[in-house]
């Protein structure tokens, strides 16, 4: 019993139930976060090359479309209160994204949508379906970067 | 496929004077194909994404979308065929002279926000067509905003004299010793796709600077950095092959995965996404030919 009350009194305090980010260093934060957008930008890029006709390997396409499928469930927990672009430099996070978080996640949602849809058409096989939901896969990334990360210095 | 530049043409140009040579079509009803073309001419020309103030949900071509720059905040005008406040009682000498000279029907001269710099390359026939197109969209009636410039350049008379010293009326001539797909490209980049507004540095004036095409600049028209897009190995995109581009202008990928965001993404999804695979193939080859330039 008092296991069970240290525990949920442990959860209220550290909110462990919900994800712990709140307890990670931001600027290890903004590490992995951008280590799990660049692995999303290397699943597209892979399908991207089979799309282009410059591999053959349209059979991995799938493998691609789930890691980015996976990736992009992890998004809304990578962005804690205050890890945006102004108070660290190594981002491009804006504050609109605690300004309008659920337009945030929304957009989020977006890519999941559009991700699990590319697993859909790439068990298909066809080269040029796939570089068309790639296109909406890109549009989904692309309505949260346009509103929500800063451009390039 | 390109007629040769018309020296008449262009002396009637840089006078001021109207030398259309579709001017019979003012009257005539335009066919469904002029309509067709003009559709990708809009798109090749990327007309939507200035003029239609989509942040706030504004109709398309129904103008308004703030367009900040170093110089000033622009409103582009509704070019719906709307006959009060839109481009409705424009003929297509009207649109061509707008275009192709920068000037309103009733002379004034337009801020080169709007960029007939660029524009006035364009072929008689896709004025024609475009014209065609837009007096067959439908009609929006939403006044025209005006622009809110600071002084000096609320003066619009001084930009005679801006163009007098930046302006270079004339209809893209080509490059006999260079193939069709290269002329092509030259054409949609240059004069349509008005590719170096953006990613062409300017001068304190806002003049586009000849000596460096494309080499990209550290502020661009809305304060920001547009990069070097010559062939340039560090600097620019000598990196990437005609197929990164063509890819990068359906899609919006980059070659790294990363997908365009800004200025870029709006043109890619409004004007070069609709673009045929030898239109995006013709771009990334004139591109890949550009002399390569460090910078910016």
């Amino acid at each position: 019993m008092r296991k069970i009350t240290l525990a949920i009194a442990a959860s209220l305090l550290f909110g462990a139930a919900s994800p712990a980010f709140a307890a990670d260093e931001p600027e290890n934060m903004i590490k992995y976060r951008k280590a799990v957008m660049s692995a999303i930008g290397g699943h597209t890029g892979a399908i991207a090359g089979v799309v282009k006709g410059e591999v053959s390997f349209v059979g991995h396409v799938e493998a691609h479309a789930r890691g980015i499928n996976e990736m992009s469930k992890l998004i809304t927990q990578l962005f804690p209160t205050g890890t945006d672009n102004g108070a660290f430099k190594d981002t491009r996070a804006l504050p609109a994204i605690w300004q309008d978080r659920a337009k945030f996640d929304a957009a989020a949602q977006a890519l999941q949508d559009e991700s699990a849809k590319l697993i859909e058409v790439a068990q298909g096989g066809d080269a040029g379906a796939i570089g068309a939901q790639l296109q909406n896969v890109g549009k989904a990334c692309g309505s949260c970067h346009k509103p929500f990360r800063a451009e390039k210095k | 496929m390109f007629r040769p530049a018309l020296s008449l043409t262009g002396l009637a140009a840089v006078l001021g004077l109207v030398a259309f040579g579709a001017a019979a079509q003012t009257t005539a009803q335009p066919t469904a194909e002029s309509v067709t073309r003009g559709g990708y001419v809009l798109r090749a020309a990327g007309c939507l994404s200035c003029h239609t103030d989509s942040k706030n949900k504004g109709q398309p071509l129904a103008g308004g979308r703030a367009l900040p720059t170093p110089f000033g905040t622009f409103y582009p005008p509704n070019i719906t065929p709307d006959k009060d406040t839109g481009i409705g009682g424009w003929t297509v000498e009207d649109l061509s002279r707008a275009m192709r000279e920068g000037r309103a029907p009733d002379g004034r001269h337009y801020y080169p926000a709007f960029p007939y710099t660029s524009y006035t390359g364009m072929a008689d026939q896709d004025v024609a067509d475009l014209w065609a197109y837009l007096m067959a969209q439908p009609p929006v009636a939403r006044a025209n905003q005006p622009h809110e410039l600071p002084l000096p350049f609320r003066f619009r008379a001084l930009l005679g004299i801006w163009k007098a010293m930046y302006f270079e009326p004339g209809r893209f001539a080509g490059n006999p010793a260079k193939d069709a797909t290269w002329n092509r490209g030259a054409y949609l980049v240059a004069a349509l796709g008005h590719c170096g507004e953006c990613h062409t540095p300017r001068g304190a004036l806002g003049g586009m600077d000849g000596d460096r095409p494309l080499a990209g600049t550290a502020k661009g028209p809305q304060g920001k950095k547009v990069p070097n897009i010559t062939p340039h190995a560090k600097e620019g995109i000598g990196d990437w092959r005609e197929s990164d581009t063509t890819f990068f202008l359906k899609t919006g990928f980059f070659p790294d995965g990363d997908v365009a965001g800004g200025a870029m993404a709006e043109v890619i999804d409004d004007g070069t996404s609709h673009l045929n695979d030898a239109d995006r193939a013709a771009i990334a080859a004139y591109l890949r030919d550009l002399p390569p330039l460090p910078g910016p």
